[in-house]
């Protein structure tokens, strides 16, 4: 359990961590309002989790992945937003992945506190995820903040660009998984590169949305929506500021 | 007009209907799926049935397939897989990983399940 546990920690809170040092470098968010938005975060997944059960219920048994494909949109076009520097909308951001991934990991907390000898391995998993999470999150912070010194803010929103895009692969997989959207592509099997639970590729999906067994539909989505949302990015940042404030 | 608009609806359904395959029934109980093993045949879409008898949650996980559900206990869940290729796609249980296992064998029509 404590290795369950640990895993389960460091899958679902990594991607928080790491939206989290690219929206603090490309808003730029203090570390007290990183604190208070993560606060909100926690709150909202609480929420989320107490009302995950009835939701799931809801559209024949599709109320969930409904749920979370708006949360994936929210994510893609806050994180948009945030690059003309809104702090609003990074704060939507944060609180929207937070609701996302967190609430898989409070589900799991929630179930398994009552077993029997189950809290201290849980709660051990958990302090020693959160530590490797953090400790990955301050590294990630100063590698791009060097970055931004010297090429300037474009990789940061290029990075975000990936990063967002890969939580619409996700609605792909869920409107899939429930039957909405037909992907009758082939899967592409990069599983001979790089294993999607391999330590490399834990980071990688986190950080750029890898997938091993991505389909053709995905792809093509992916790069469209890259491409979409850099020039779009370019459009908010010109007509907001002449001169970027990243990482200032 | 009106039949114009259902005529192309039905063809633009077509392709997707004839693709699609049978419905499989896993159970997850003590933590274990039942069975183990399915095998379904490839380029079809199917329909998963999970039946949580377990009295905890658990975590449909699957890095092969590309699919993610929490399955709530004493609930039945539904996840559509594939058009798959021929092969392995291994699945767990990501609260149990290390008993909740099972493995989806996409094969040739007459190699595969009832």
């Amino acid at each position: 359990m404590l290795i369950t546990s640990l895993l389960m920690s460091i899958n679902q809170l990594l991607p928080v961590v790491i939206l989290a040092v690219l929206l603090s470098l490309i808003v730029p968010l203090s570390q007290r309002q990183v604190l208070i938005h993560s606060m909100v975060g926690i709150a909202v997944s609480l929420l989320f989790v107490q009302g995950a059960a009835w939701v799931s219920q809801l559209f024949q048994h599709r109320g969930l992945e409904f749920i979370q494909m708006l949360l994936c949109v929210v994510i893609f076009v806050a994180a948009l937003i945030s690059c003309r520097h809104s702090k609003v909308a990074a704060a939507v951001a944060l609180v929207a992945t937070m609701a996302l991934y967190l609430s898989h990991y409070m589900i799991y907390l929630v179930s398994f506190w009552h077993s029997k000898d189950a809290a201290e391995p849980l709660l051990l998993g958990t302090f020693l995820g959160v530590g490797i999470c953090i400790s990955f999150g301050v590294l990630l912070f100063f590698l791009l903040e060097s970055i931004v010194r010297r090429a300037g803010c474009q990789p940061l929103i290029v990075l975000l660009a990936l990063n967002a895009t890969a939580k619409l692969l996700i609605l792909l997989d869920l409107a899939s998984q429930i039957d909405v959207l037909d992907i009758t592509s082939n899967y592409l099997d990069w599983r001979g590169f790089v294993v999607e639970n391999s330590e490399l590729g834990r980071v990688l999906k986190a950080l750029l949305g890898y997938e091993a067994t991505p389909s053709k539909t995905a792809l093509w989505v992916y790069a469209i929506a890259t491409i979409v949302f850099l020039v779009l990015a370019r459009v908010l940042n010109v007509k907001h500021t002449k001169e970027p404030v990243c990482g200032s | 007009m009106n039949k114009w608009i259902f005529a192309f609806t039905m063809m633009l359904c077509l392709p997707s209907w004839l693709a699609y395959g049978k419905e499989y029934t896993l159970i997850l109980k003590d933590h274990l799926f039942y069975p183990a093993e399915i095998k379904v045949p490839a380029n079809k879409k199917l329909r998963l049935l999970i039946d949580n008898q377990d009295n905890t949650p658990e975590e449909f996980d699957s890095f092969d397939l590309n699919r993610e559900k929490v399955l709530y206990p004493g609930r039945t869940s539904v996840i559509y897989i594939g058009p798959l290729s021929p092969g392995r796609y291994d699945f767990f249980g990501e609260f149990s990983p290390n008993t909740a296992r099972g493995t989806v064998i996409a094969t040739e029509d007459k190699n595969a399940d009832n």
